[in-house]
């Protein structure tokens, strides 16, 4: 009983950690330009994400080290500062558009206008940092978060049309909108589903709860069964952005229109636990992103970082989770549109996805850390092979996103 | 003990006795002994050290960031004698608790002037 309960909290932290703003934004745009031709990118971005998040986890539990730490150590000094200031810049922007989530889902639930949301959705996440205890905000968010498979349920109550739904995955077209902009949906969809804070948090957090070679096996299964889970979530939010928005031609450019669907499936009760759902993803997000920034930051620099001792004792990490609120508010504060912001968030994401991948690739193979609990050859194989699309994407990124004038 | 400093010391995690974080090796130094032996007599600590290693612009810069937090220039970094460390393995581990060695300045100065002016900063959530 116990353990079920420990397998059944690592998978809501998993599925907390996956669903954010930029699947919400990426999801909808590709279900209503392109239909189900995705579906690919979403599969691959979950094996990927399972795969490299694995690894941290396992180097987590045998090191006690996280990422970042190592980062430091396998690229040195100075690349590894470098890498610290991609990184930083990534992921503050990130909180921002997590940020700006948080208020279009509360826009959405209140009618309030967005802007006034700004400055509550950064304290709440602020006062949460400071004072909650983190497994349980983990949780409550992730348990929240679920709500997510209303999608899934209108799928079921609309008149869809299964065998259309199912021939549109197997075979991706570019729906008349030119490659150029199917490619860039798609690099935006697979960096929404690898983002680079994600394995951050996750290594960061079994770091922060102790975990020994012996809790290998439930982060593996929580891994390994709550990715799936969230990947399935963005699967049926592309589904019903396919069978709703696509036919009446209608574009993402809010979260109004993820929720449609659901609206139209289920009225106003739909409404609510769309807002809900959407609330609690992107608020979760906000709060691992916060911690991620501030993580990175703290193990370069080898400062005292986690919720364990008092922000007294870890002062530095305290003012840089302070910082990073405030600048995510900052950014938001300047009018930039949430759902650009969250585009332009993706694409410097899949820019600098190789910068953490690679160096988790090389320390799971590295004995002197791992002794004999380095990467067997299949999973080395799967890791190259996903690190040459990770590479890929990372190159192709920039070049789409100019020729292709963001999609347009 | 035989030991290659760039690869399994440089870099790596100063922890105390109780699992404190307390750094980086973020340089090593060495002296002469009585026969003119060269031998590891300190591991350094801080951003001074830290911008030197880096080096250019980018370790300028961080060295002036840091330096914008303390009065007495040019920083000191940390001296860890090295026949403190007991162990070293992914992290360089002390005999020492934390607070038997200097705090670094800026954990200092923003723990004064931020972090203790905001309620609550004393106790761990968790």
């Amino acid at each position: 009983m116990r353990k079920l309960l420990a397998a059944t909290l690592g998978i809501l932290s998993a599925v907390g950690g996956f669903v954010d703003i930029g699947d919400l934004v990426a999801a909808g745009q590709a279900g209503a330009r392109f239909g189900m031709g995705h579906t690919w990118v979403l599969l691959l971005g979950v094996v990927a994400i399972c795969a490299y998040a694995e690894m941290a986890g396992r180097i987590a539990a045998v090191t006690g080290r996280a990422v970042f730490d190592l980062v430091r150590e396998r690229l040195g000094a100075r690349m590894a500062l470098l890498n610290l200031v991609a990184s930083y810049l990534v992921t503050v922007i990130t909180l921002a558009a997590e940020l700006g989530g948080v208020a279009l889902a509360l826009r959405l639930a209140t009618g309030v206008p967005y802007l006034l949301w700004v400055p509550v959705a950064g304290i709440a996440v602020w006062l949460v940092l400071w004072r909650m205890r983190f497994p349980v905000m983990e949780r409550v968010f992730g348990l929240a978060g679920l709500a997510l498979v209303v999608f899934a349920v209108a799928l079921f109550w609309l008149p869809t049309d299964w065998a259309a739904l199912g021939r549109g995955a197997v075979t991706p077209g570019d729906s008349g909108q030119g490659w150029g902009a199917y490619w860039f949906v798609a690099v935006a969809l697979f960096a929404s589903t690898v983002s680079p804070y994600e394995v951050f948090f996750f290594s960061s957090g079994g770091v922060e709860e102790r975990w020994s070679a012996t809790d290998l096996a439930d982060a593996r299964f929580g891994v390994l069964v709550g990715f799936p889970i969230g990947g399935f979530l963005a699967l049926s939010l592309i589904a019903t952005a396919t069978v709703v928005l696509r036919p009446a031609g209608l574009s993402v450019d809010g979260l109004d229109q993820v929720a449609q669907p659901v609206v139209l499936a289920f009225g106003s009760a739909g409404l609510a636990v769309a807002a809900l759902a959407f609330f609690a993803v992107t608020f979760g997000a906000a709060l691992e992103t916060g911690l991620s920034a501030a993580y990175a930051a703290a193990q370069y620099f080898g400062w005292q970082w986690g919720k364990r001792v008092s922000p007294h004792e870890a002062a530095r990490f305290h003012t840089v989770l302070l910082v990073s609120v405030l600048l995510g508010v900052l950014i938001l504060l300047t009018t930039v549109d949430p759902v650009t912001l969250t585009e332009y968030m993706l694409i410097i994401s899949a820019v600098a996805l190789p910068l953490i991948y690679l160096p988790i690739l090389v320390v799971a193979n590295d004995r002197t850390y791992l002794g004999d609990r380095v990467n067997g050859r299949a999973l080395n194989l799967l890791g190259a092979v996903l690190l040459l699309v990770i590479l890929a994407a990372s190159i192709v990124a920039v070049p789409l996103a100019i020729g292709t004038r963001m999609g347009q | 003990m035989r030991i290659q400093i760039s690869q399994e010391l440089l870099d790596r995690q100063l922890v105390d006795r109780d699992g404190r974080l307390i750094g980086k090796v973020d340089d090593v130094e060495f002296a002469l002994d009585a026969d003119g032996v060269p031998y590891l007599r300190s591991l350094l600590s801080g951003p001074g050290a830290l911008g030197q290693r880096v080096g250019g612009r980018l370790g300028r810069m961080l060295v002036l960031t840091a330096e914008r937090f303390v009065t007495d220039r040019p920083m000191a970094p940390l001296r860890i004698p090295y026949a403190l460390v007991e162990r070293v393995d992914s992290a360089v581990w002390l005999r020492v608790r934390a607070d038997e060695l200097p705090t670094s300045p800026v954990e200092q100065w923003l723990r004064r002037h931020v972090i203790d002016r905001i309620p609550g900063a004393h106790r761990a959530s968790g």
